[in-house]
């Protein structure tokens, strides 16, 4: 007699076990992985600031003093998510939680941090910082806009190929370390994936969910509104938003979240029209409940897989676009960011590979990381659909 | 299927009309509104003519009405019947023959209808040679990953696949050209434009004359078009050849296939008589969406390989803030996606005798 074994796993655990299957899947969280952690220690891995001196006797920290606002929010939420990952709650509190920390933190930091409004690069490299009993450099030991002008860099040197100075992937134009950028530039593209990819997917669900539950006429409006964000080419209507308007990263995160939410609504509409004639759901309205608790707390999560799948694609895109709009010149004119370092690639008068390749491979490195992602997510939310297409 | 085809047509202009007020809309409500913006450039002019010019402009579009006003003029200026408007811009009796205006570009001080006849072809000639490319290698590939599923060709291309289609456009593009195209490198292929300036005098076909070999026009044109190609279509196939593999295995495990095979047929025959035209109808449907994105695509790779097509006049019309330009240019290219959309169905009821329309 065979012994039948009942799972005790849940449907979330079961997938997340299916989905960290793969080795692909393993490759793209590593880097992405990899890529959190450089945007949230920027400032400690590449800087041109000593982490610790010791002088005379005293040791100070020159990276903590010039530490910006932003890098301190970054640090502070990063360690508030760890820690909120760590405590036993459900999720919905534990988003809440986070959300009132990283709230708190902005404000606390925007109070108390006073960084020097002036950083001299050149500074750290003379006596008051050389001449000590011991220091402890980043890795990286040059900030992402110190061009070396005492050291008397030209700009445009191949990686290695500099005397005195080593740099791991060369330098640009102006003589800044193409890695030391590269690292500063994983916050914006990190960021505006996920962000613009939240805007889109908050937009895509409740125009999706009301045409999906409400059907007739104002499916057949909304269906109208999904087809005219979707006919015009996507990229068009960033640049369109992106000209007229500001440049600022949050412009940008909110123009490329308003661009992209076509496709969830479809999504979601699909889902819904498929549950809305459901017993549980017509028990729900028959008992009174307001709309946006059949929508969001009875509908959504039977209807929130193939969403996620849609999501990690998107945050794809998401990073793509940005990097597009930098590219052509319409991005964040004040800090690095990977597209905009490949289009000073183009612009410069000669072809220098490094400054191309690196950017260019962090692109895609991201891009095909997420799309593994939602790759291998998608099998294993589907398995029916993953067999048709002869995965498994 | 004329009332289908009518239908159709009909339910373009609601959508139409909502890109131009979209964007429209995006430009009124950016900061200054629509007069400002257009008016930035200038500022060496003298105060008078500065004032001649914002009079005049006032006068051409309204600009000192309200925005809906100011839409509501530059529909009936544009859509093919509507109010004649004359010189003073009063308003005419209604009419039908008056014939579309799609205004004088701001930047180029040029009619926007002629930059555009000059810009489409280009473009069209870039996805048109684009697509069949696409599609053939798609195909092949789809085919020789289902037909031996699971093996070293199957998994390699589906890693493959998806790493191409990771790879952003642009990345590809700067690399192709600084290396192929760049004097630092391999000088194998020109870097800018879609023909040489010599390519005008030389005959259409190429052949040999006294001095050498002539490539002529078309190779020229060919040479000029490898890299840009290759960029637009790399993405495009990534996609497709998954979306190929996916539909033939689906129907190699179909009960037709199965009879198809029991009665004796040579798997060959199978794949290629049976199983192929019926997989190839995910791949109609997957192409009414391929043209924005290859619209989209000629944006970056004309910026890249500077081809003066719609791309490139799309990011300088927009860089400029030339309304007149953009508003067309948002439509023209809904218009093409739109047709892109109908066409499409179209092939579907060519490849699939069941589908029909009416």
């Amino acid at each position: 007699m065979t012994e039948t074994t009942v799972s005790r796993e849940s449907f979330s655990a079961h997938i997340w076990r299916k989905t960290l299957d793969g080795v692909g899947v393993k490759v793209g969280l590593a880097w992405i992985a990899l890529l959190v952690f450089a945007a949230v220690f920027a400032p400690f891995l590449a800087n041109s600031m000593p982490l610790l001196i010791s002088k005379d006797g005293i040791i100070s920290a020159p990276v903590l003093r010039y530490l910006s606002v932003e890098d301190a929010w970054v640090l502070a939420t990063f360690f508030i998510a760890l820690a909120v990952y760590r405590l036993r709650l459900g999720s919905g509190k534990r988003i809440l939680l986070f959300l009132l920390g990283s709230a708190v933190a902005a404000l606390l930091v925007n109070m108390f941090l006073k960084p020097p409004v002036l950083v001299i690069y050149d500074d750290f490299r003379t006596i008051t910082y050389t001449d000590v009993d011991w220091r402890i450099m980043p890795p990286i030991p040059y900030a992402p806009t110190d061009y070396l002008r005492d050291l008397g860099s030209k700009g445009l040197e191949a990686p290695f190929k500099t005397e005195g100075h080593t740099h791991l992937m060369g330098t640009e134009e102006n003589g800044a370390d193409v890695l030391s950028r590269m690292i500063h530039a994983c916050r914006i593209s990190l960021s505006i994936g996920l962000i613009a990819s939240g805007i889109a997917l908050f937009i895509g669900v409740i125009v999706g969910g009301l045409m999906g539950y409400f059907s007739g006429i104002v499916d057949m409006l909304g269906m109208r509104l999904v087809e005219i964000f979707e006919d015009i080419p996507t990229l068009f209507l960033l640049l369109t938003f992106v000209a007229f308007f500001g440049r600022s990263l949050y412009m940008m995160m909110v123009i490329i979240g308003i661009t992209g939410w076509s496709g969830y609504a479809r999504y979601v509409r699909q889902e819904f029209l498929k549950l809305r004639k459901q017993d549980y759901v017509q028990a729900a309205v028959a008992s009174g409940l307001p709309l946006s608790s059949i929508l969001f707390r009875h509908m959504l999560p039977n209807g929130v897989a193939p969403l996620l799948v849609a999501v990690s694609f998107g945050v794809a895109g998401a990073i793509l676009s940005e990097a597009t709009l930098s590219f052509l010149g319409l991005g964040v004119v004040d800090a690095p960011s990977w597209g905009q370092m490949l289009d000073q690639a183009v612009k410069s008068s000669t072809f220098n590979w490094w400054m191309a390749a690196f950017p260019g491979g962090a692109i895609f490195m991201t891009v095909f990381s997420y799309n593994l992602i939602g790759e291998a997510f998608r099998d294993a939310i589907d398995p029916q659909l993953s067999r048709k297409a002869g995965v498994n | 299927m004329l009332t289908y085809l009518l239908r159709r047509l009909l339910l373009m202009i609601p959508t139409l009309l909502g890109i131009t007020i979209l964007v429209f809309t995006v430009m009124a409500m950016s900061p200054g509104g629509i007069s400002a913006q257009t008016l930035i450039g200038g500022t060496d002019m003298k105060p008078q003519e500065k004032q001649a010019l914002l009079n005049y402009y006032n006068k051409r579009y309204g600009l000192d009405k309200p925005a809906p006003v100011q839409y509501l003029r530059w529909l009936n200026n544009v859509s093919p019947i509507g109010f004649t408007i004359d010189e003073q811009g009063n308003r005419g009796e209604f009419s039908f023959s008056k014939g579309m205006d799609l205004g004088t570009s701001f930047q180029y001080g040029r009619p926007v209808s002629d930059i555009l006849a000059e810009r489409i072809p280009i473009t069209l000639l870039l996805n048109l040679v684009t697509i069949p490319f696409t599609y053939l290698i798609a195909i092949f590939v789809g085919m020789k990953s289902a037909a031996n599923r699971g093996g070293s060709f199957d998994v390699g291309m589906g890693m493959s696949m998806l790493a191409l289609w990771s790879i952003p456009t642009m990345l590809a593009g700067v690399l192709l050209l600084g290396f192929f195209g760049n004097v630092q490198h391999f000088q194998w292929f020109p870097t800018a434009g879609i023909s040489s300036r010599e390519a005008q005098d030389m005959p259409f076909l190429p052949h040999w004359e006294q001095t050498g070999f002539v490539r002529g026009f078309l190779l020229d044109r060919v040479w000029h078009l490898i890299l840009p190609v290759i960029c637009l279509s790399y993405g495009s196939f990534a996609a497709l050849a998954k979306l190929t593999r996916t539909s033939i295995l689906e129907n190699l495990n179909s009960d037709y296939a199965r009879t198809a095979r029991a009665k004796g047929l040579a798997e060959h025959d199978v794949l290629w008589r049976h199983v192929f035209r019926n997989s190839l109808l995910p791949l109609i449907t997957i192409s009414a969406g391929l043209l924005p994105s290859l619209l989209a695509g000629s944006l970056i790779v004309e910026n890249i390989f500077s081809i003066n097509g719609m791309g490139q006049l799309a990011v300088e019309a927009v860089k400029g803030r030339d309304r007149e330009l953009v508003l067309s240019i948002t439509w023209v290219s809904g218009f093409l996606t739109l047709i892109g959309y109908l066409i499409a169905d179209f092939c579907y009821t060519l490849a699939d005798p069941r589908v029909s329309y009416d």
